[in-house]
């Protein structure tokens, strides 16, 4: 009770702290405007919102403005996401996706109002939900990851590699590891972190700092989209919005058990390294048609279906800081866009984190989720308008602050051969369906992973028991394991053969 | 995705797989130029494998080397490599192939050469202009024109100013600004009963200069070429003429 107190009164004093300052509010309100507006622009996503506002504010400008520009940004483009889907059947960003599926069928019904009201009622509520559990699970994962050493954090950083391999790729797992590989690979570039080695520098000295991560954000995530939506489309069809947007609050009331729902697994799985927003949308939309009392309605225009999407991948947001937070490994690949602001701004996500910084960021999502709330049902109709924005128009300008913002985080000129380099090269992996989320997970993780499992050797002399001697880093081992063998035909067999024996 | 869909992925997949392999042991080999069995740096022995700096490379092209052959496997036993010889067989598109290829030409005289060398105010609005102009209707012939304009001034700029001790001359900036108000009047003149084409020489102009001055003065931050035709002048009168007004 005392640990949940001195919490509040943490929590009471950063929130404070920041709505009592003026410019708190011009931050936050150009960062979510500009976030929904990005979520809202099909072509643009929540990933490249962060990322060039990481290029933009770089480390000018005090660390609390930069977390509430970012945080704004992420959680305005997480639900500006949800507009096209429900109005034009067309996700804006990957993780409204799911929203798509039952949000046009009911804009289709003439209940396009209805359906947004209780979006941005749900995103909201799910925005909540995961600040709640990162304000309460920071925390204890705090105290626990005081017992978390070297060999525990190697492990840790691979799993996370691995695991976003797995889940995020679209086409053969094993291309989700490859990609993870070539961002690990990536990290080796420069002097080693131990013993200062230079490791593929080719003599050019602007490679022993290494590869920064900046540019290499902007080049993985902004030059494939915007070599990728340069073409010529007609902009769909917008849903004229019908009825009013402001929500019902009874039905907020009958909703409340499946947005509770949502939010937790949401957060969940917004927990898991390297999963994002898009793997929340579709799981809880997945347990909700199950358990849903009008599961045989998802896809035709049910409430609870775009409740279950659009919550979870909202809740998702709180869920992704925590393993950023509390172990610097990134929880969906708008996290590690947030990681790389961390990291120019000095800060090293993980155990020594300054427990103000925690407190800070649960504030300003807080407070991020309010100005969307309101945003959102006040100000709808001038977002629907942006819809009916050609790609051809601003991913042009989006070139731009994504040159501006490589440049001028330090490495100058260099850092954009890097970004237009990594960017060709995202842009021929998207092609072969490789996911990028886990090369840039690879790039921020590497340097951690190769620090730790080096530092870990040299403690035990060699001895590569040393990666399962103690509790948590042998069940950390046995994660990693499993995970690798998870995906062997062999296993899959076994397993498949074993369902049906239950079955 | 469709069977037709899967079958162009693992052609691609063939050549992906091999160029990997090709990545991998070319960094192998790099890998063994660091010592990993006891070197001696600066009179520091580093005895031990587990010291060496080699060692996690060495895992990591490795594995990369071997998830790649797998990768080959499956491609190969998907009938990627007979169909990866054919243009057909991996989903070669013509149209595609312009345009990807436009876009590239287009980014990389911006990066390489114009933004280095060239006004960003100028460069940039020159490549918005191109780029709405050249991919709004999807029409080749005004890819290639969009991407031509922008490869001669970047290509003039590579060419007359290569070493950064010559990026501070102006003829590259006046170039560029020639070629952009060209393409400009071609889009002006394109651009009738077009929303988009009639509103892009404000963009391009708008959009630039607003982004560069906020990130140079909103936010202090570093912007490129700072000494460039256009934003010397901004610059000059941000401090001289408006700055005095309101620190005063």
């Amino acid at each position: 009770m005392e640990f949940v107190l001195q919490q509040l009164v943490g929590f009471g004093g950063a929130f404070f702290a920041l709505v009592a300052d003026p410019l708190t509010y011009a931050y936050l309100i150009v960062s979510v405007f500009l976030g929904i507006t990005f979520g809202a622009l099909p072509g643009l996503t929540a990933t490249l919102a962060v990322t060039i506002l990481t290029g933009f504010f770089g480390n000018k400008i005090p660390l609390d403005y930069s977390l509430i520009a970012l945080l704004g940004a992420y959680v305005g483009a997480i639900y500006g996401g949800s507009y096209p889907s429900i109005l034009l059947n067309i996700p804006g960003t990957a993780a409204s996706a799911a929203t798509a599926m039952d949000g046009y069928p009911l804009a289709k019904a003439g209940r396009g109002g209805e359906a947004l009201g209780l979006t941005t009622t749900a995103s909201f509520i799910g925005t909540l939900i995961g600040t709640i559990a990162l304000l309460v699970f920071v925390w204890v994962l705090l105290l626990l990851s005081k017992n978390i050493a070297s060999p525990e954090k190697a492990l840790l950083a691979l799993f996370g590699i691995l695991l976003s391999g797995t889940l995020m790729s679209e086409d053969l797992v094993i291309k989700g590891w490859i990609a993870g590989l070539i961002g690990l690979a990536m990290a080796m570039v420069g002097l080693d972190p131990l013993l200062s080695e230079p490791r593929y520098t080719f003599g050019w000295s602007y490679m022993m700092s290494g590869f920064q991560v900046v540019p290499v954000l902007m080049g993985a995530f902004a030059v494939p989209q915007i070599i990728d939506g340069m073409r010529h489309m007609q902009v769909g069809k917008v849903m004229a919005l019908k009825g009013r947007i402001l929500p019902n609050l009874r039905t907020v009331r009958k909703n409340l058990p499946t947005i509770t729902r949502s939010g937790v697994i949401g957060t969940g799985v917004g927990a898991l390294p390297g999963v994002g927003e898009d793997v929340a949308g579709w799981v809880s939309y997945g347990v909700g048609k199950t358990v849903s009392d009008e599961g045989e309605k998802f896809g035709k225009g049910s409430l609870d279906g775009l409740l279950c999407s659009e919550t979870a991948n909202n809740a998702c947001i709180g869920g992704a800081l925590i393993p950023l937070l509390v172990l610097g490994i990134p929880g969906s690949p708008p996290a590690a866009a947030l990681m790389g602001a961390f990291k120019i701004n000095n800060i090293i996500p993980g155990p020594t984190i300054d427990p103000e910084i925690i407190l800070r960021v649960v504030a300003i999502m807080v407070l991020a989720s309010f100005t969307m709330f309101i945003m959102g049902l006040f100000t709808a109709r001038v977002f629907i308008k942006i819809l009916r924005i050609p790609q051809v128009v601003f991913l042009p300008i989006v070139m731009v602050p994504t040159t501006i913002g490589s440049f001028s985080v330090g490495g100058g000129i260099n850092d954009l051969y890097l970004m237009l380099g990594v960017g060709f090269v995202a842009y021929f992996l998207n092609m072969l369906k490789f996911p990028i989320a886990p090369l840039v997970i690879g790039v921020i993780l590497g340097g951690l992973f190769d620090e730790t499992f080096r530092r870990s050797l040299l403690i035990s002399g060699g001895d590569l028991f040393v990666f399962a001697s103690r509790p948590v880093a042998g069940i950390l081992l046995m994660l990693n394991v499993a995970l690798v063998l998870s995906q062997f035909p062999a296993t899959k067999r076994m397993f498949a053969r074993l369902r049906n024996r239950i079955a | 995705m469709d069977d037709d869909d899967t079958a162009v992925l693992r052609a691609r997949d063939f050549w992906g797989a091999l160029v990997l392999i090709g990545v991998s042991v070319f960094f192998l080999w790099r890998t063994l130029d660091i010592p990993l069995w006891g070197g001696n740096r600066a009179g520091v022995s580093a005895a031990s494998w587990y010291n060496s700096a080699a060692i996690v490379p060495l895992g990591i092209f490795s594995a990369m080397l071997v998830l790649s052959i797998i990768l080959l496997i499956i491609a190969i036993r998907a009938g990627g490599a007979q169909r990866a010889l054919t243009a057909v067989g991996i989903g070669w598109n013509r149209a595609e192939a312009i345009r990807f290829t436009t876009i590239g030409i287009i980014l990389f005289f911006y990066i390489a050469g114009l933004v280095p060398r060239v006004d960003f105010v100028i460069c940039s609005g020159l490549l918005i202009t191109a780029l709405t102009f050249g991919f709004h209707q999807g029409q080749v012939k005004r890819m290639i024109l969009s991407a031509s304009v922008v490869a001669m001034c970047g290509a003039y700029t590579l060419v007359q100013h290569l070493p950064q001790s010559e990026w501070g001359a102006h003829d590259d900036d006046v170039v560029t600004l020639i070629a952009w108000a060209g393409l400009t009047l071609i889009v002006l003149a394109s651009a009738r009963g077009d929303r988009v084409l009639k509103a892009c020489p404000v963009i391009a102009v708008t959009a630039p200069v607003l982004l560069v001055c906020a990130m140079a003065f909103g936010f202090r931050q570093n912007v490129p070429n700072r000494g460039g035709l256009i934003f010397k002048q901004i610059e000059y009168h941000y401090y001289v003429t408006l700055r005095p007004i309101w620190r005063s």
